[in-house]
């Protein structure tokens, strides 16, 4: 089950004059800050005397906030973007376990001087090469603040030579997307993604299309994915969480299971169904994960019943 | 003894007479008794207690015998589960050597104690969750003990373990399934299940399903799968058996192929096919295989027959 009830991830630039308002009526479970780093200008001076706010404004609609950094450049980046009020970083271009255990140590040294608890800022990795996939296991495990992998597709068949256009019948990085989930559930994260062909078309298919998609992924094991537009986040909010079906479900199953245990029967049918242990474990957890989803909207809109500017 | 061929294996539950009495009338090559999850927690030690008495009723039909213990409670389950007739002990939600290790000590124990030859038992970790998908090489070789055919990665567990709802209409399990089919067939066991057959219903007890699941698994080279049902015993055995035809052009491509080489060829044909080394090859697997399930089948006939008859088995009888 999700480590983070984070359904909805939304990029947003700090150079966004209305980054406050966009987060705030955005309802995304976190917001993604990128930064472009100025021509001519102290890039590392001007995003310190930015950040601060960005981030305040970005967590106006409850929102979690990461900053994206490029792994190339980690040390200078994160000394110049962290601050109070961020989860955690999200490293771009990873490709071996060195990456992050040098992110991670600067992040010790950040938090250490800047007030924020030890241990605390979250590295989560957006996969976007071979070596990336090839290496995730070493990655995952590379640091204690590992969170959560995302699948930068885009940039993925880039890198691996593939034509990104939606013209397949079949998910092309069906295997890919199967392994980040497994690595990352292996040490406790989580993986966020989309599924095939939106995660490269990132169109607006409408309601009805892209709940399917994202019920898709869903299956696929994601626990949410980066929305390119602000109008993917209520159907990825209602989509990564169990349905108000499911609840209904799982509530008969743990009822029918419970009954069954009292006759001395771990294994009783529902509709030809075999439910057992494991069933009645799933059922428990997703009643769960349906609960803190429906908390985290409750976070969210305590939040909203402040303005936002 | 030899466990090779494991067509279907079936779940029994040993605290259902009504199952473990009939169980070995269904023609399965495989029964797997049951002390975890097919068990309430209230009827476990009574379940330990019925393992021994269960083994002869349930191998009746010439079936090998593997139990299933709990992960929790493998130090009270395994001193119920090793016994002489026991084939397999499976260990459920695996994640580790360490957990490997120490299963094995325990049988070996309990091996010499009880007159069992030493490291006859096979141990086979059960995969259910993703840090067991990813540590399965280690896993595997954790003990020397041999085991003939694994599978894993995918089931309820992993689903619970993911996150994910199961029966979706494409493969939810494609890295876990393949990588830990990959780790075991590089170590030269033979891989169970591991091919995605849709499942939109869920039903465990439709025999159509058990149908397009054989078709699947042969046509991938794959000879072992599991059953939760009776209903899926029969096309399975007969499922992952090789047809008569494919015996028939085995036959002949190894004919062929010896004409071809005795005349210093390496390529011909037969029919309108090319036949080279690897049609040989294949072929020669083919009938392996066949020699495989033929020989387990004529010892399961002359279990069934002394089971009809009540005639006791030969002394000293080894299965196929």
């Amino acid at each position: 089950m999700p480590k983070y009830i984070r359904r909805s991830l939304f990029s947003l630039p700090i150079e966004d004059p209305r980054l406050g308002e966009k987060s705030y009526a955005a309802w995304a479970d976190a917001i993604i800050l990128d930064f472009v780093k100025q021509p001519g200008r102290d890039w590392q001076q001007d995003l310190k005397s930015r950040m601060p706010a960005a981030i305040h404004e970005a967590a106006k609609g409850g929102a979690e906030v990461f900053v994206r950094i490029n792994s190339d450049a980690s040390a200078a980046e994160l000394e110049s973007t962290v601050f109070c009020g961020i989860s955690g970083v999200v490293l771009k271009g990873v490709n071996g376990p060195g990456d992050i255990n040098n992110a991670s140590q600067c992040l010790d040294v950040l938090e250490k001087s800047r007030g924020i608890t030890g241990g605390s800022l979250e590295i989560d990795v957006e996969v976007n090469t071979a070596a990336g996939v090839w290496n995730s296991l070493e990655i995952a495990r590379a640091s204690q603040r590992f969170g959560t992998f995302t699948v930068n597709e885009h940039e993925l068949c880039r890198n691996l030579g593939m034509f990104p256009g939606p013209v397949l019948e079949f998910e092309p990085l069906e295997y890919i997307k199967s392994q980040l989930i497994t690595v990352a559930t292996s040490v406790g994260g989580q993986a966020q993604g989309m599924s095939y062909p939106l995660s490269l078309t990132q169109e607006n298919a409408g309601d009805e299309e892209f709940g399917k998609a994202v019920r898709r992924a869903r299956d696929t094991g994601f626990k949410g994915a980066v929305c390119p537009h602000a109008s993917w986040i209520k159907v990825c909010n209602e989509g990564f969480r169990p349905s108000s079906e499911e609840v209904s479900y799982y509530l008969k199953v743990r009822e029918v299971f419970a009954e069954g245990l009292k006759r001395g029967m771990a294994s009783v049918p529902i509709d030809g169904k075999m439910i057992d242990v494991p069933v009645d474990l799933r059922a428990r957890l997703y009643l769960e994960w349906a609960d803190r989803a429906q908390a985290r909207d409750a976070e969210k809109a305590q939040a909203h019943e402040k303005p936002a500017a | 003894m030899n466990n090779r061929v494991a067509r279907c294996s079936m779940f029994v539950t040993p605290t259902n007479p009504r199952f473990i009495d009939k169980a070995w009338t269904r023609g399965g090559d495989v029964y797997i008794l049951d002390i975890e999850d097919s068990i309430a927690p209230a009827e476990k030690e009574r379940c330990r207690s019925l393992i021994r008495e269960s083994i002869p009723k349930a191998n009746q039909g010439g079936a090998s015998i593997y139990v299933r213990v709990n992960k929790p409670f493998v130090d009270a389950d395994l001193p119920c589960s090793v016994w002489p007739g026991v084939d397999r002990i499976m260990l459920p939600k695996t994640e580790s050597a360490a957990e490997m290790r120490h299963a094995h000590e325990i049988i070996s124990r309990l091996e010499k104690e009880r007159g069992v030859p030493a490291g006859t038992i096979e141990l086979s970790p059960m995969i259910e969750s993703a840090l067991g998908a990813v540590n399965i090489h280690e896993i595997l070789t954790a003990t020397p003990r041999k085991i003939w055919s694994m599978g894993g990665g995918g089931g309820y567990d992993m689903a619970v373990n993911l996150g994910i709802e199961m029966f979706a209409n494409f493969d939810q399990y494609a890295f876990p399934v393949a990588y830990v089919a990959l780790a075991a067939m590089a170590l030269g066991i033979e891989a169970t299940g591991g091919v995605f057959v849709h499942n939109a219903s869920g039903r465990v007890d439709q025999s159509e399903q058990a149908v397009k699941q054989a078709v699947a698994l042969h046509a991938a080279g794959i000879h072992h799968a599991g059953a939760l049902h009776p209903a899926f015993v029969q096309p399975l055995v007969s499922g992952l058996s090789p047809a008569q035809d494919e015996i028939s052009w085995a036959d002949g491509v190894i004919e062929e192929y010896d004409k071809l080489t005795d005349a210093g060829e390496s390529i011909g044909m037969l029919a309108t096919k090319v036949i080279d080394k690897y049609e040989y090859d294949m072929a020669e697997r083919t009938l392996d295989w066949a020699a495989a399930c033929a020989a387990k089948d004529k010892y399961k006939a002359r279990a069934l027959s002394r089971a009809d008859t009540g005639i006791a088995p030969g002394p000293g009888e080894t299965r196929p």
